[in-house]
């Protein structure tokens, strides 16, 4: 078997230790890369700007623990971005598991940044089964769908949520998924309660929603960690995500590499010649 | 009657949730919507307790009959109810039931669970990276466009990627923007949702209207 | 005092939305009852479907399982309730052929349909007692921990045939990938655009969007179930339309009162 042919059917294995490298060696040697922002990351900045400071906001946790990398840096500085607005901020999740919790440790965090107080500047309402069944009910009363907050507090003895009633109370919503439960804030609460809403999300969910950006039923995206890092960028709080892109980079890069090999072994090693004389 | 009533139960229900967006919710109508949507938050809930019983049988069935790797299944009944049981009960008794900061359920989270499942998600990288190695052929015209594009985006979307894109001629972050991501793409995307959202709703009155009833086990 | 007008029940800012959902209800209704009344309805065929019966006949032949994922979504979910109509049909199929089925869920919900889906499919099958109450089982709450015991599960059993059908998320590679390494014949189905990629790289048959709600109706050969899919179709074609129409009004400067005919208010 010669040289192409064995590159052609190369063990993967080979193929998950070079990922492994290239993921670890910018941890361990970091570079500075420069950032540009895209206009969906620009657009998401100008939105959340343009809310009147002091509204109340829904900041969303509808991601699972597995893309805390992606996700958690948009929600966290969402809320820096929210708080240094002085916005009160009640956040909720649709994701069973690790979803309020997240929200609860993300937003007490970024409070402490802040020195906001629980129960008058945020508050987290958790988790309630069906999240179609939660936006639409939350369309008529937020309490009747979430008595309690995720502690247990009833709503009525938290100072923020006597102000809010249902949607007509709250000015914006931003939204962090991982999944489709943005499909539905947009057809449920967008659409229908007409609040308006940005969304970040995967960077393999993004590419769906560019055209939610050009209906403007979404303000503006953020896609990926790259979407993450932008956003952090443009509040002027370097984070997480901004740490990241070094060993995203070299990962992205690897693979390009790996699929030029591969086509080269595809073609210099027969097997796309046997394919193209049929 | 084993199926008459269920199929009458997903009629009513679900013309009203239909023809709720139409009706304001201020009145008898937007009372019934709320009622029905309260109802399914509530039977939802309980149905999270069927999901504990079929995998404690599944599970315990497997272990009484020394099925191959009952061992493992031993270790599945353990996580299950090491979280699930202090979970459930009053924080009132001990710091350590219920879910808040200091919990046994916080604590298998924040150090088991939530890594795992970052790990899980963190393979993935590795999966593209072989399928990609296999799949992304130049085999047609097509399969090269795609190869091509794919390259460009996945180039454009990471800071060393831009950095050399920059030093091509022309202002490819521009055109990938938009004539990609913004033109091919989003007409797809637009396709697809419109086609996969006409065959949703299709779908749900064919429910309603109780043509379809495969999913309660008729033909 | 001044007395205010008393507001109508109905929502007449949403009247082009039922308009719509009126002229798509009549459609399907329209055409079911042509269906019924024995009129013709082209369906054009849908390669990944019309394999599936092939591929569960070689599972049959190589003596081992058919594994069929009805997504990983709760029931509300509408591709939910399609993976589980399909799986109606492949049971059925897989009780002819005395071939093993494994059914891996996510939810308790769905756990219970699938379980009165295949049974009836075995009953329908005239095979009643082959059918084990654990062909369907609850596997784990947990995406990744889902997608950890079922490919496990391919690694150990190697299925000849892995069948995914409804909504998927980001296990939807790590899945085929292992079906691919173990040697399976694959055949997916998902409305999900975002996750079509990764099936159409690693599975040898992808049913995109609509053909995954067409499905159902595909396989059951009734006339009475293809005729949503002509509905859906003719309301496809109004929509194409309308595109149509909208973009050369907006070309030639006359397309604002269209597109805001079409708009939430």
């Amino acid at each position: 078997m010669g040289f192409w042919q064995k590159l052609e059917q190369m063990d993967r294995r080979w193929i998950y230790l070079m990922v492994a490298i290239a993921v670890i060696v910018p941890f361990i040697v970091p570079a500075d890369l420069p950032i540009s922002i895209t206009p969906e990351a620009q657009m998401v900045f100008d939105a959340v700007e343009a809310v009147p400071d002091g509204s109340t906001v829904f900041v969303v946790f509808d991601y699972y623990p597995s893309t805390i990398a992606e996700c958690e840096p948009m929600a966290r500085t969402a809320l820096r971005h929210f708080f240094r607005k002085n916005c009160k901020v009640i956040t909720l999740s649709n994701i069973p598991l690790g979803g309020p919790s997240m929200a609860e440790a993300v937003s007490r965090s970024v409070a402490e940044e802040f020195g906001k107080e629980y129960g008058v500047d945020f508050v987290n309402l958790g988790y309630k089964y069906g999240y179609v069944a939660v936006m639409t009910g939350m369309g008529t009363s937020i309490e009747s769908i979430f008595p309690t907050d995720n502690s247990g507090t009833p709503l009525s003895e938290l100072p923020l949520m006597s102000k809010v009633t249902n949607y007509k109370d709250i000015s914006f919503i931003f939204e962090v998924a991982d999944n489709s439960t943005a499909d539905y804030w947009v057809s449920i609460v967008n659409a229908q309660y007409g609040v308006p809403m940005v969304c970040g999300t995967t960077a393999v969910g993004a590419p769906k929603y560019y055209a939610f950006v050009a209906a403007r039923q979404f303000l503006g995206l953020l896609g990926g960690m790259k979407g993450a890092a932008e956003y952090e960028i443009l509040i002027g709080h370097k984070d997480d995500a901004v740490k990241g892109m070094g060993a995203q980079s070299l990962v992205h890069l690897l693979i390009i590499a790996l699929v030029i090999l591969g086509n080269l072994g595809y073609f210099l090693g027969g097997t796309g010649r046997r394919e193209k004389l049929g | 009657m084993r199926t008459t009533i269920p199929i009458i139960v997903a009629f009513l229900s679900g013309l009203v949730l239909a023809l709720a967006p139409f009706f304001r919710e201020d009145n008898w109508f937007g009372g019934l919507k709320q009622e029905l949507t309260e109802w399914l938050i509530i039977v939802g809930g309980f149905t999270l307790l069927l999901g504990v019983v079929s995998i404690t049988r599944v599970n315990w069935t497997a272990v009484t009959r020394r099925k191959e790797g009952w061992g493992y299944k031993v270790l599945t009944l353990v996580a299950v109810f090491a979280m699930a049981i202090p979970s459930v009960l009053s924080p009132e008794w001990s710091t350590l039931f219920g879910r808040a900061d200091g919990s046994i359920y916080d604590w298998l989270f924040v150090n088991l669970q939530s890594p795992m499942m970052a790990t899980m998600f963190a393979t993935l990288a590795f999966y593209i990276a072989s399928a990609a190695y296999r799949a992304f052929r130049a085999r047609s015209v097509e399969a090269t466009i795609l190869l091509i594009t794919a390259t460009l985006v996945m180039l454009w979307r990471v800071p060393m990627g831009e950095w050399i894109l920059e030093r091509l001629p022309g202002d490819i972050p521009y055109l990938l923007n938009t004539y990609i991501m913004g033109g091919a793409n989003m007409a797809v995307q637009r396709g697809i949702i419109i086609g996969a959202a006409l065959g949703a709703a299709s779908m749900s009155l064919r429910i309603i209207l109780g043509i379809e009833r495969t999913y309660m086990g008729k033909g | 005092m001044a007395q205010t007008e008393p507001q109508s029940v109905f929502r007449l800012d949403r009247i082009n939305a039922l308009i719509l959902v009126a002229v798509f209800s009549a459609a399907v209704l329209l055409y079911t009852k042509w269906a019924k009344e024995g009129k013709p309805l082209f369906l054009r065929k849908i390669p990944g479907l019309d394999a599936v019966e092939e591929a569960v006949g070689r599972a049959t032949e190589m003596g081992r399982p058919v594994l069929f994922v009805p997504g990983i979504a709760e029931l509300d979910e509408i591709e939910t309730i399609a993976g589980v109509s399909i799986l109606g049909r492949v049971a059925k199929i897989v009780a002819q052929y005395d071939t093993p089925l494994t059914v891996p869920v996510r939810y308790p919900l769905v756990l219970a349909a699938a379980q009165e889906v295949v049974e009836q499919s075995y009953i329908e099958a005239g095979k009643k007692d082959n059918y084990d109450r654990d062909t369907v089982k609850y596997v784990a709450g947990e995406q990744f921990a889902f997608t950890a015991n079922v490919n496990g599960y391919m690694m150990r059993e190697r299925p000849a045939t892995n069948i995914y059908m409804g909504a998927f998320f980001a296990e939807s590679l790590l899945l085929a990938e292992t079906g691919n390494a173990a040697g399976s014949i694959q055949i997916a189905g998902t409305a999900r655009p975002e996750q079509l990629p990764f099936f159409i790289a690693a599975c040898d048959y992808t049913l995109m969007g609509e053909e995954l709600y067409a499905a159902s109706a595909y396989l059951s050969h009734e006339p009475i179930m293809t005729g949503g899919l002509k509905g859906q179709d003719f309301v496809k074609m109004i929509i194409v339309i309308c595109i149509l129409v909208g973009v050369a009004l907006a070309i030639f400067g006359y397309g604002n009162w269209f597109i805001d005919s079409f708009t939430a208010s």
